[in-house]
């Protein structure tokens, strides 16, 4: 077992606390791993410090506190709003159909039967690529030259479907490989949710002669909605801070199409050598997801409550 | 509810090869191509003919790449222990802090836990590059700058709230009765927690490392910024494939097949738990 | 054991055999030829050893930092013969292109003493300069104890030396007043046009000689050909694709990125000539570049000419160079052509590329670290490079004075040698040196991208580009 491994390692403090005091035993167990976290948030408030300041690595003699003039000067910076915009459309885009998709394939996967169980664990592969490679692979794919993707493509009359490297379809291409990699995890969420309904509802219904489509829409998805909100908002949170999609296949291109908040960071802070921005941008996005986790840590906490009460 | 047309049964039947099709098509042609050579690759039209070489993983298995500009050193194998070391260890230390602290969690309500808990699970949101910007900085302070440790750190980002939170609701999911009981019995805290809580969690235990293990393996970003070359996961290290003299094409589809199949070993061998944990433990699989 | 390769080696250094007699007579005497490779550098370096303590580092080691490229790899096929002069050990690491500088930023910016020297080009140096992250080398340069006296600084190529040295203020001269020299040249590229001559043969196209006629070659070779497409050039979101045939082109017609006016900078690229000269390179794009130009860099530009899936490319020579050998399709079938944009211009004038070598100011032993910058930038190894491997071009002049590597190319490089003397005099960075470097061409890049779209108007969107350009100049305190 795993966890065994934990033991060992703890044997020897806890033999002695365990006489000490009952009420710092969750203390000392818990002290680790806050410990390690608050490594983690030392550097947090650097950045949160940064972001205060005009500080360009290339201009070191111009450094200084500015008042927030950062978070300021992104009310009238037109690449800023961009970001923003495309980063909501991204994260809106991908969640929406994943949503959509994962539902209907759990839907189809219902039933507990040889196939349907061999069909899911087959769709987990996507998941357990790591989505830097699977967006080399979409590149490889897509490639104009040989991509196999390009021939189906020209094949049914698009000759000239330049995916990601044209700005009409460059939102289309990435969202696609999103698709490919994460919609496998909202659909093993909602399987899991739609096995473990009660089938009491379903047989009442079943019996009354409700229509299949009605029995949908007044029972299962009522039913599997708090499964349905974990899901999503897991995903949102994600979603919104995509990286290795979109930095290993367009950069943030072509034009400003795809510079979402994390690339456009990224490319700030090793590029432009300018701080100052990339923390300030990253600050922004962070209060975005903070506020995001905070509703999703609550509507996950109410949907484990309900899964113990009904278990 | 058992009685279905057959037009449905033809429907759903295509519906999910379909669905296959669109998942599965994109690794299987990676596969193809990883036995081709750079030649039958850039034909045109593609061909699912050709005459398979496995010249491209000897390359890589052997770290010896020939091209143009001569014979080139790679370090792919490197890498790819690389990946295994740092997600194994990783994985290995946030269970050791993890486990404890869930329990904790899970059976003591004391004073802030639920804020501890919570934040703890808000890192998980965290954009990563606002914690890893500052750290390169700190990492060369604390000389744990492009060093294993280091790397291991600053993945617990990954691995500690999953670990965390997935225990912890395992842990909730278990009567505390058989604990008490055995408590009353005469035994220590410690050999409570050993003999009745950990093995009756393990199936969690389980899903929860897997699942950090293969986040762990899929990072990208955290490595790149913080490590030299000689500690780069798969993950960037199948960047390197483009050479000055043409971009081999093959190698990078071995390198992928490479990188990815450990865990789809894992994917396939333990799915089981990989299912609850992708579940969050909220339900009972 | 290596005597006879060794008194080869040693003749070949004095010159008195060439190196195909040398690899011949390797041959005949069954000797290995990775032992000749071996002496054939350790020859250079006793060569080198005269007057100068090589030694006086010994024991120490430098690590350095270092693209994927075959300087490179040139460089660690003849390290041996650097360990062998000085006792000192060299690691390195290698990074691939595509995240080399992000390495190297996150390396300095966070103070890192993990490297000692590392691969960078002159547009770099105007932040690590002024980030104080670059040790300025002139003192080094001039110290005669620290700095061999045959090393010879003159022997750079002086537009090269001038391009590497800036004195920190935003839009003075390279090279010009107090310049502090933030790095050695290594090798460079200029330029031109690199074709396949197989496929100009076969369509009746002469290599062009202004851009209405690289336009006109470009269409008429996609048209012709069926298959390939006109000329490939890059276009990914990145300074990478303003530098090279870009902005030779554009400064070809005297445009500038930035001018100085009144004492500040302001953006000068919505001038009518440089519309107009947008115009026509955008439609060149459009009509015969690569389907998905917008993701290209340097090395999908290669792999395409190297496949013969494009006609030519208009972009550096040695990337030419580079597709003309290894088990590219194409292979021997490439020629190159100097090329001047402008029809009134006199002669071409190439954006150089420059890669070179820079020392980290965290450096743990600067002297050191110098002492390795020295070998690898020495004439032995330059010649050893340019000889033997693919370390073009050179930055010294005695290397091009070389026969045994300027008959190398002649006569597996068709016009490389020729498109090489044409241009060099008009070679130089034509970029305005200031901070906001990067900022400036990603964001060029960037609006290239739309217009080879149709997002925007050509006319509109550089008029947008100069607005947003100077408003930042004005933010940094530079407009």
């Amino acid at each position: 077992m795993a966890g065994a491994t934990a033991a060992p390692s703890n044997a020897p403090r806890k033999k002695g606390g365990l006489h000490i005091s009952r009420s710092a035993l969750p203390y000392v167990l818990s002290l680790p791993a806050l410990l390690v976290c608050i490594g983690i948030l030392i550097p947090f408030v650097t950045a949160v410090w940064y972001s205060l300041q005009r500080y360009r690595l290339s201009q070191p003699w111009a450094q200084k506190f500015n008042w927030g003039q950062n978070y300021l000067d992104f009310l009238y910076d037109s690449s800023f709003w961009n970001t923003l915009q495309i980063s909501l459309t991204y994260a809106g885009l991908t969640v929406g159909i994943e949503l959509v998709f994962g539902l209907s394939i759990a839907l189809l996967l219902q039933k507990r039967s040889t196939l349907n169980n061999f069909v899911s664990i087959m769709l987990l592969m996507p998941l357990m690529t790591a989505p830097a490679l699977a967006a080399l692979m979409w590149k490889l794919m897509t490639n104009p030259g040989f991509g196999i993707l390009s021939y189906f493509a020209s094949l049914i009359g698009l000759e000239d479907f330049r995916w990601a490297s044209s700005p009409s379809t460059a939102l289309f291409t990435v969202v696609l490989v999103d698709i490919w990699v994460y919609t496998p995890f909202i659909m093993i969420l909602l399987l899991a949710g739609l096995r473990s309904l009660p089938t009491q509802p379903f047989e009442a219904a079943a019996l009354d002669g409700v229509p299949r489509l009605q029995q949908f829409f007044r029972i299962t998805l009522p039913m599997l909605l708090p499964y349905i909100l974990t899901a999503t908002l897991f995903r949102l949170l994600d979603s919104i801070q995509q990286f290795d999609i979109i930095y290993a296949m367009t950069q943030g291109g072509p034009g400003d199409r795809l510079t979402v908040f994390q690339v456009e960071a990224y490319l700030d802070f090793f590029q432009s050598t300018n701080i100052g921005r990339s923390a300030a941008l990253l600050m922004i996005l962070w209060a975005i997801t903070f506020f995001l986790s905070n509703i999703f840590i609550k509507n996950w906490l109410r949907l484990r409550e309900r899964a113990r009460g009904t278990a | 509810m058992e009685h279905t047309s057959t037009l449905e049964r033809v429907l759903r039947g295509i519906a999910l090869s379909l669905i296959v099709l669109f998942f599965m098509f994109p690794l299987f042609w990676i596969f193809l191509m990883s036995f081709q050579t750079n030649e039958t690759i850039l034909r045109i039209p593609p061909s699912l003919f050709f005459e398979p070489t496995l010249g491209n993983y000897k390359a890589l298995i052997t770290g010896k790449l020939d091209t143009a500009a001569g014979s080139l050193d790679i370090a792919f194998m490197k890498n790819l222990w690389n990946s295994v070391l740092l997600s194994t260890s990783a994985v290995v230390l946030s269970l050791i802090l993890g486990v404890p602290a869930a329990y904790a969690f899970a059976r003591h309500k004391f004073r802030g836990s639920e804020d501890i808990a919570f934040t703890l699970l808000s890192f998980r949101f965290a954009p990563p590059l606002l914690v890893l910007l500052p750290l390169t900085i700190y990492f060369q302070q604390l000389g744990l700058a492009d060093t294993y440790v280091g790397l291991i750190w600053v993945y617990q980002l990954i691995c500690l709230p999953l670990i965390l939170w997935i225990v912890r609701g395992y842990f909730e999911d278990i009567s505390a009765d058989v604990e008490y009981a055995y408590r009353i019995a005469g035994h220590g805290w410690f050999a409570t927690f050993r003999k009745i809580a950990l093995p009756l969690a393990g199936p969690g235990i389980a899903a929860a490392g897997l699942l950090a293990f293969i986040f762990a393996w899929n990072n990208f970003v955290f490595a790149l910024v913080l490590a030299s070359a000689d500690k780069q996961p798969v993950t960037v290290a199948a960047l390197a494939f483009v050479t000055a003299s043409g971009i081999q094409y093959g190698q990078i589809a071995a390198g992928i097949v490479l990188s990815i199949t450990p865990t789809l070993a894992i994917a396939l061998y333990a799915q089981r738990y990989l299912v609850e944990g992708l579940s969050l433990g909220a339900v009972k699989g | 054991m290596y005597e006879k390769e060794k008194d080869l080696a040693r003749a070949l250094a004095r010159r008195s055999i060439s190196r195909r007699e040398l690899i011949d007579r390797v041959g005949k005497a069954g000797l290995s030829a990775s032992a000749a490779y071996y002496f054939m550098g350790r020859a250079g370096t006793e060569a080198m050893a005269q007057d100068f303590d090589w030694k006086q580092h010994a024991g120490k080691s430098v690590k350095l930092l270092l693209n994927k490229h075959p300087y490179a790899d040139a460089m660690i096929a003849n390290i041996q013969a650097f360990k062998d002069l000085t006792g000192m050990d060299v690691t390195y690491d290698v990074f691939p292109e595509d995240v080399y500088f992000d390495k190297v930023t996150a390396a300095l910016s966070s103070g890192s003493s993990e490297y000692d020297a590392f691969m960078t080009g002159a547009y770099m140096t105007w932040t690590y300069g002024p980030a104080g992250w670059a040790v300025d080398l002139a003192e080094f340069i001039n110290d005669p104890a620290k700095t061999a006296p045959n090393w010879n600084w003159d022997d750079f190529l002086p537009g090269l030396r001038a391009s590497t040295a800036w004195d920190g203020v935003p839009g003075s001269e390279l090279g010009s007043g107090d310049a502090k020299q933030w790095c050695i040249p290594w090798g460079f590229e200029l330029n031109n046009i690199s074709y396949n001559r197989v496929m100009f043969e076969k369509a009746g196209l002469a290599t062009p000689n202004n851009m209405s006629e690289l336009m006109e070659v470009a269409a008429k070779a996609q048209a012709d050909l069926g298959g390939p497409y006109g000329i490939g050039v890059r276009g990914s979101r990145s300074w990478a694709t303003i530098h090279p045939g870009f902005l030779s082109g554009y400064a070809n017609f005297d445009q500038k990125d930035l001018v100085m006016q009144d004492g500040v900078l302001k953006a000068a690229m919505n001038t009518d000539v440089s519309k107009s000269f947008h115009k026509d390179w955008v439609k060149m794009i459009q009509d015969s570049g690569p389907r998905d130009w917008s993701t290209y860099t340097w090395y999908q530009v290669g792999t395409d000419l190297g496949a013969g899936a494009s006609a030519m490319i208009f972009d550096a020579d040695i990337l030419g160079y580079f597709m003309n050998g290894g088990d590219n399709a194409e292979a021997g079938n490439l020629g190159y052509a100097a090329f001047a944009a402008n029809p009134e211009a006199s002669a071409p004038t190439p954006n150089v590329w420059i890669w070179s070598l820079a020392m980290s100011t965290y450096a743990k032993d600067k002297d050191a670290a110098w002492t390795f910058m020295q070998w690898a930038s020495s004439q032995e190894h330059a010649l050893f490079g340019a000889r033997e491997m693919d370390f073009v071009n050179p930055v010294r002049q005695s290397v091009w004075d070389d026969e045994a590597f300027t008959n190398r190319i002649k006569s597996n490089y068709p016009g490389y040698v020729e498109q090489f003397q044409a241009s060099a005099p008009g070679s130089k960075i034509y970029f305005t040196p200031q901070p906001l470097f990067f900022d400036l061409t990603t964001e060029w890049a960037s609006m290239l991208q739309q217009m080879v779209a149709n997002e925007v108007p050509v006319d509109e969107g550089l008029d947008q580009l100069a607005e947003s350009v100077d408003r930042q100049l004005k933010d940094a305190g530079l407009g």
